[in-house]
């Protein structure tokens, strides 16, 4: 009888992490997404970025919206738990979740179609709250549940499978994020782990809205000739701006690396992302210089890397002064004022 | 191997038979007493630790099994003209006649004692091989129309030549127990021996010349036969049984899973014991005297501690076997080595005479019978050569075939799911019940639900996948989803350099690591490590422009007067 | 002889016409309040626009003795302050009644009317006089007329300073020339008028044990009762003062006085959309969390509080109603949320709904609110409405049972799960009520789920099977049921030899209620009930099976209350006949006399 379900089995010299668990316990079911499908690609960059960085697969929480990006948190962390909402709602519900409890990880995976169109604006929002989340917006161009609309991400002149061209000029969230104020910007392609899995654990360390676009083909509507988003073009036109290491806090060879890369930006929890290639006179940090080299690039280029990263400012908790304790467990006698001081308020209603 | 295991999963029990009857022609007899050579290699091994229990698998399919007669080779009425001769009615010379006679040859068989098996009777205990099943799997042979002459010791060669067989095939296995000449062995009295030899006294308790022994037994050696030998005992009326070992654990010759038994049977394994000498008083045996060895780490050098008398009424020796050809003369352009071996061509089991041919523990001394047979099939070969005018040494070649077993999306033509079941253990009769009677076989055999779960564990490794680069868009979705990791890919390199860039260690240097030819999208390579891969399939199922498939490879093996067809041999 | 010449004490109806954003909201509210404070029974209905500043704008006090606290549509004195609106403002007057008004300017001679007595107060000449910042004249005005109130109605001065002590405490200044204003107009009347009026105040005894308050503001209160720690919105009339209170008694009990931090997080959501989305997101999350909007947010909330629903994560929802179609009246009264709030969102949904008569009612609903809402794992949505939120209702303080602990419903905790075999099942082994064990996020890898609002089974697994499907919203209808036990009770009034019954649910309550007195006291006994949730239970199966019809009293051109009494209970459709009040204005019980009378 076939079995699409992936094998327990696994390689007697599997590694563990410090907690002891493998790479295989961070995974979820099976994907059924298409065969080949870049998001598929992206969730396997997931599972080894929160392998390496050792997280609690409880204390992940997976958000998504609608779309096949949106399916994907099923098939990664099934020990966390996982919110798969409405369509471009996702935001929202990551926006409350994290009100709730802000000691998570919140991972929220998105497409351009429920980011860019439908929840552009909460995702617009959640950038501007700078809520705490790594928002990973799988992008290939392409409504594929629906079978081959073109999406806001579509470049100009990019052809359907049919042939046709779109016209319209796509929406860039790399630039979007930039002008917002996100305080992490990155790019990315599902194609190069290399590249994704560092951005991917420093999103996931992040102090605030980590926005990821990775360009993710889709095999079955964007993936031919004419297209834009398909494997070939992008490995083609690809141009790595930034290579990015992650470095946890307590590392021994944090000093070290720190030295030898080109910039290295510390993050809010000690950990070090270390720039080992950025162009010349680039600055992560400077969201001006960041933007202006963006402008001088070639209109074709995709050019990848973590683009952006302001590690220091404050997120939605610390702007709305929060409880340090995740507010769903502050002990009720701590929010009720009781009976005696209400007798006492109700002077005031006279 | 996985083609019959895979026809046993759909309860197809005589088909997989008599594929496993194609090659190794005793699956009941071999599913009971094979020494499994195969299951070491089996893959699963490599993942969990336990390879799939094909041994116990070959006796389910012929434990369960319908009738055969209408699928076996037919037997032609005429013959073809040709006269073989096979000395020794034993598994290699039985495989000879199961070969020949569908090609018409007139085959006759001498065999010395009153029943056929050789060893298979004469020195595995019924209560491991039940007499019942050696007889069936061997009379399927000799009802092809065999000429069996029991009671007939061949005692001239050169006088069987003379009858004019156009081939002669020596089959008479390694009949002579090593002796051990230590002071005291022959001061017990001839005419009732208290020091036996281990394959002599198992062939007088298996033909019913001896039925007891002594409480206190001694088995000199560790191997197989000790292990026949000490459990032989326990069911004469032994009660003090040791089988004394000269080293340590982890060298012994017996397979596991006999001392297991054994030592579930009571008997007491004593390690580091070297014999010095008998101890016999007045004609009668009262025990031996033993040195305490210590051995270094690998078991290569020993010191001697002390030494310890054993008290015993019987001591068995079983410390090996030899060859013995007191009856070939050595004038008939048969030539022999230093230690009486015959001088006999590995590939055509020739001998330096022409026509005549050796096989099995005959051919290069005691192995097993999953060898005798091995060798009774390319005997075969070469006597069909010899007499059809071919010279032995042109010999058919192997022929295989690769086939796709992709069906549809999520569909394959085989159960490619992984098993995690642990590998069936073997139920067994109760002790006190199988002491009873000589004959009891211990073993139950699998019940429907252990083979159902044990042929799951197979992990179908004749269905291997098969990659074609220029098709790949290196999406990565083979890499993600393989469960144990042995995909990657990377920049080319030698194999050496591969090994560091994997996603997991190839942690077994002696499979090799299998690289594409250059990817075209990046001119990388994909890299598999080929050694725990599972077979599940999920890289092709994955895998959107069918770069990666799973075709089964099947290699076909000929046998005298079959050979492959010419599209599927072997370059 | 009119009603108004003779002498009536705390029974009679004052209307005043303003022009908003002159901050006339709050000398209304200080004769509101001192009359409350007099221990009179006292009603007052703000009638604004949606507006800033310009469009006109009224208030209305009702003072009566017995308690009936409904909207009176006969004013016994109007105070114009709009010349806009002078001529329908003159109108309204009761015949015999009084109108005072700013005599700064002369009457136009086509309004006046014979019969009722005109009271020129130059309240603009005497501020222009007293006050020179041009803002202090127009506020001033305000409290000038307050004066001439205080000594025309014989409102107790003592009470009246006592209150702009307390409200201007701390501002010397401001309270001065408070003082001073209200002293010009007391002058004025004292000195031109027949003070009082015959019509007039007495102080009663009347308020112990009574608060004056607004829905909005108990809503809120009872949020921060119940436990609630976020709160998500988008700014909307009339449900705006809902999280302004929430966000000033947070601001007043959850500060941490250890930590100095916030333990509440009140998020400005960028449209409804979000704000409902962030509420289940943080309930999700296991925080106690809600939403306030009205009827243009409660479209927009359609979508998730589906999601909601189906996926079975509680919410609690404030509609604070106003009147539709679309933009409509923002600033009107209405119930016509009714059947989009039932059954909101596509697909079969139906949700938990509490209706609130009153501000007290408000605080112990919402605190309700989230009781239900968690404990049957689904957005409840409380209907309350402008008249109700935003209007200052005399009702019973409120009182506060220390040993109220949140009913958190069926949640694992990490001990739970610990002693759990196997993997959880999300819509699993569900209790009487229907309702399957929830997990927390960041509890336990063993209670790891994921919330779909796509097809699930009982296991919470994504299915597009029929049987699976139906398995779940099956069951998902029976819960729904199942919370009709838990919905406060109808309140139900009998007279004796009552033919028929009246339902009415909401801000009609007082109406009905004085109108229902007045039909006894016609010959024309009605029983009454009244709906204060949905799923409805046996209690109004039963009214309305033992009554051979009944009016259902509702704000709504679409009579949808009987609508969903027709849908969701036994009753035959034509047992069930309506009178409807949905111009905007709170009903009064002549509205309701006359609409039962008319169909008798």
């Amino acid at each position: 009888m076939p079995s699409i379900a992936k094998p327990i089995a696994t390689h007697p010299t599997l590694q563990r992490n410090s907690l002891g668990l493998t790479i295989r316990d961070y995974e979820g079911s099976m994907s059924t997404l298409c065969a080949g499908c870049g998001h598929d690609s992206i969730t396997a960059a997931v599972i080894r970025a929160l392998w390496e960085l050792d997280t609690e697969p409880h204390m992940v929480a997976k958000l998504s919206g609608i779309g096949c990006s949106s399916k994907t948190p099923t098939y990664f962390v099934s020990g966390a738990h996982g919110f798969n909402s409405a369509h471009g709602r996702m935001p929202a519900i990551a926006t409350g979740a994290a009100a709730a409890n802000r000691d998570l990880l919140y991972i929220g995976v998105s497409g351009d179609g429920d980011s860019l169109s439908i929840g552009l604006g909460q995702m617009c929002h959640a950038i501007r709250r700078n809520l705490r989340m790594a928002y990973i917006l799988e992008n290939n161009g392409v409504y594929g549940l629906t079978k081959g609309q073109f999406s806001a991400s579509s470049d100009i002149g990019s052809k359907s499978k049919r042939g046709e061209p779109n016209r319209m000029a796509p929406i860039d969230p790399v630039r979007l994020g930039l002008a917002l104020g996100a305080t992490f910007v990155a790019r990315s392609f599902s194609g190069d782990k290399e590249q994704l899995v560092p951005i991917l654990k420093a999103a996931f360390t992040h102090r605030g809205f980590a926005l990821v676009d990775v360009v993710s083909p889709c095999v079955t509507f964007n993936d031919h000739e004419g297209s834009t988003k398909s494997y070939k073009h992008t490995r083609k036109n690809t141009l790595r701006a930034t290579q990015a290491d992650f470095v946890p806090p307590q590392s021994e060879i944090l000093a070290q690396i720190t030295k030898s890369g080109t910039t290295a930006v510390t993050m809010h929890d000690g950990s070090v992302v270390n720039f080992t290639a950025v162009p010349k006179d680039y600055d992560p940090t400077d969201r001006r210089k960041v933007a202006a080299y963006l402008d001088d690039q070639p209109a074709n280029a995709v050019v990848t890397g973590l683009l952006f990263i302001d590690p220091n400012a404050p997120d939605m908790h610390e702007l709305s002064q929060s409880s340090p304790t995740p507010l769903r467990d502050l002990a009720y006698e701590k929010l009720c004022p009781g009976s005696a001081e209400l007798e006492r308020l109700q002077e005031e209603f006279r | 191997m996985p083609q019959y295991i895979r026809l046993i999963a759909q309860g197809k029990y005589t088909e997989a038979y008599m594929v496993n009857r194609e090659s190794n022609v005793f699956p009941a007899i071999l599913g009971r007493t094979c020494d499994r050579p195969c299951e070491p290699a089996c893959r699963r091994g490599r993942l969990d630790g336990a390879p799939v229990a094909i041994c116990r698998l070959k006796r389910v399919a012929a434990d369960l099994r319908g009738e055969i007669s209408h699928l076996l080779p037919k037997i032609p009425k005429e013959s073809n003209g040709k006269r073989v001769a096979l000395i020794g009615a034993g598994p290699a010379s039985l495989t000879v006649a199961n070969d020949l006679r569908p090609l018409g040859y007139e085959v006759t068989i001498f065999e010395k004692q009153n029943k056929p098996g050789g060893l298979m009777r004469s020195n595995i205990p019924s209560f491991r091989l039940p007499e019942r099943v050696l007889d069936e799997e061997v009379g399927v042979i000799l009802d092809m129309g065999v000429e069996i002459r029991y009671n007939s010791p061949v005692t001239s060669l050169d006088a069987l030549l003379k009858d004019g067989y156009d081939a002669v095939f020596v089959g008479t296995g390694a009949p002579r127990g090593k002796e051990l000449d230590l002071p005291g062995r022959h001061d017990t009295p001839e005419d009732k021996p208290r020091i036996h030899i281990g394959i002599d006294w198992l062939e007088s308790v298996a033909f019913g010349h001896i039925d007891k022994i002594g409480e206190r037994v001694l088995i000199i050696g560790v191997g197989n036969t000790a292990m026949d030998c000490c459990r032989s005992s326990r069911r004469l009326g032994g009660k003090d049984i040791k089988v004394m070992a000269r080293r340590p654990r982890g060298f012994f010759k017996a397979s596991p899973w006999e001392l297991d038994d054994a030592e579930e049977e009571g008997i007491n394994i004593v390690i580091n014991h070297a014999p010095k000498h008998f101890v016999v008083e007045n004609g009668v045996l009262k025990g031996m005297q033993f040195e305490r060895l210590e051995w270094d780490a690998d078991a290569k050098k020993s010191r001697v501690i002390d030494e310890v008398f054993l008290p015993a009424d019987d001591v068995i020796l079983a410390i090996g076997q030899e060859n013995a050809f007191p009856w070939i003369e050595r004038d008939l352009g048969i030539e022999f080595d230093k230690w009486g071996m015959p001088a006999v061509d590995e590939t055509t089991f020739q001998s330096t005479r022409p026509g005549v041919f050796f096989g099995g523990d005959a051919a290069w001394g005691p192995k097993n019978i999953i060898w005798a047979v091995a060798h009774g099939h390319q005997a075969a070969i070469s006597v069909h050569n010899h007499c059809q005018g071919v010279p032995v040494t042109d010999r058919p070649r192997q022929g295989s075939s690769l086939i796709s077993q992709k069906m549809g999306i999520s569909e394959w033509s085989y159960h490619n799911d992984y098993n995690p079941s642990k590998r069936q253990k073997m139920q067994h009769v109760d002790l006190t019940k199988r002491f009873q009677q000589l004959n009891i076989e211990v073993e139950l055999g699998f019940d429907p639900e252990q083979t159902a779960r044990e042929v799951q564990r197979c992990l179908n490794c004749d269905i291997q996948t098969a990659f074609t680069e220029n098709r790949c868009i290196e999406c990565d979705a083979c890499v993600d989803v393989c469960p144990v990791q042995c995909l990657t890919i990377t920049r080319d390199g030698d194999e050496a350099d591969l090994r560091t860039r994997l996603s997991a260690p190839a942690i077994n240097l002696t499979q090799a690591i299998y690289a594409s030819n250059p990817l075209p999208q990046t001119g990388r390579a994909m890299v598999k490590d080929e050694d725990v891969c599972v077979h599940c399939g999920l890289c092709a199922e994955r895998c959107p422009t069918a770069a990666w498939d799973m075709q089964k490879f099947d290699l076909m093996i000929p046998y005298a007067g079959a050979p492959c067809t010419t599209s599927s041999v072997l370059a | 002889m009119h009603d108004v010449l003779r002498t009536r004490v705390n029974d009679f109806a004052v209307k005043l016409a303003n022009v908003n954003g002159t901050g006339s909201a709050s000398a209304n509210g200080l004769l509101m309040q001192a009359i409350f404070r007099m221990g009179i029974p006292v009603c007052g209905k703000n009638l604004f626009p949606s507006n800033i500043q310009g469009l006109p704008t009224w208030y209305e006090i009702r003072v009566n003795k017995d308690g009936y606290s409904a909207r009176a549509l006969d004013y016994d004195l109007m105070v114009a302050m709009n010349s806009q609106t002078y001529d329908r403002d003159i109108k309204e007057v009761r015949p015999g009644g009084y109108l005072l008004y700013d005599s700064s300017w002369p009457l136009d001679p086509d309004l006046h009317r014979e019969d009722i007595t005109f009271l020129g107060v130059p309240l603009a000449e005497m501020c222009n006089q007293h006050f020179e910042d041009p803002r202090a004249r127009i506020l001033m005005k305000n409290i000038a007329y307050a004066g001439a109130m205080v000594a025309t109605l014989d409102i107790d001065m003592e009470v009246v300073n006592a209150l702009l002590e307390e409200k201007f405490a701390g501002k010397k200044a401001l309270h001065e020339s408070n003082r001073k204003a209200l002293q010009l107009g007391y002058q004025y009347a004292k000195d031109h008028f027949e003070c009082p009026l015959p019509f007039r105040l007495e102080k009663m005894d009347s308020n112990q044990g009574k608060i004056l308050i607004d829905g909005n503001t108990a809503t809120a209160l009872g949020a921060i009762y119940a436990g609630c720690t976020v709160a998500a919105w988008y700014p909307i009339t009339p449900a705006t003062s809902v999280m302004d209170g929430f966000k000033a008694f947070c601001e007043q009990y959850r500060k941490d006085p250890e930590t100095g931090k916030n333990n509440y997080l009140i998020l400005q959501a960028e449209d409804e959309l979000a704000a409902i989305g962030m509420v289940l997101g943080a309930s999700w999350n296991g925080a106690r969390a809600f939403t306030s909007t009205a009827g243009p947010g409660l479209s927009l909330m359609n979508e998730l509080l589906g999601f909601g629903y189906y996926a079975e994560i509680p919410a609690v929802v404030v509609d604070v109603q106003r009147v539709g179609p679309s933009t409509g009246m923002p600033t009107r009264t209405q119930q016509s949320d009714l059947l989009l709030a039932a059954y909101a969102s596509h697909g079969d949904t139906r949700h938990i709904l509490l209706f609130p008569a009153n501000p007290h009612e408000c605080f112990h609903f919402a605190v309700k609110a989230f009781d239900l809402a968690e404990r049957f794992q689904t957005p409840v949505i409380m209907m309350s409405d402008l008249d109700i939120g935003m209007n200052d209702w005399v009702v019973p303080r409120l009182s506060w049972d220390d040993a109220y602990r949140p009913d958190r419903g069926r949640i694992l905790d990490a001990e739970d799960l610990e002693k759990k075999i196997g993997k959880f099942q999300r819509y699993h082994n569900e209790d009487e009520n229907f309702v399957a064990a929830r997990t927390l996020p960041g509890v336990s890898e063993k209670g790891s789920y994921f919330t779909r609002g796509s097809g699930h089974n009982k296991f919470g697994g994504y299915t597009e099977m029929p049987d699976e499907y139906q398995e779940v919203m099956d069951r998902l209808k029976k819960k729904h049921a199942a919370a009709a036990k838990f919905i406060p009770e109808p309140e139900l009034l009998r007279r004796e030899g009552a033919r028929f019954g009246v339902i009415a649910m909401g801000g009609c309550d007082p109406a009905v209620r004085e109108a229902l007195d007045q039909l006894e006291r016609q010959g024309t006994p009605a029983d009454y009930l009244r709906v204060r949730g949905f799923p409805f239970g046996e209690v109004v199966e039963k009214f309305l099976a033992e009554h051979d019809f009944c009016f259902v009293v509702e704000q709504s051109r679409d009579a949808q209350l009987r609508s969903l009494l027709t849908l969701e209970t036994a009753v035959a459709k034509d047992k069930l006949r309506s009178v409807l009040v949905y111009g905007g204005f709170p009903l009064s019980s002549r509205h309701v006399v006359q609409g039962i009378l008319s169909q008798l």
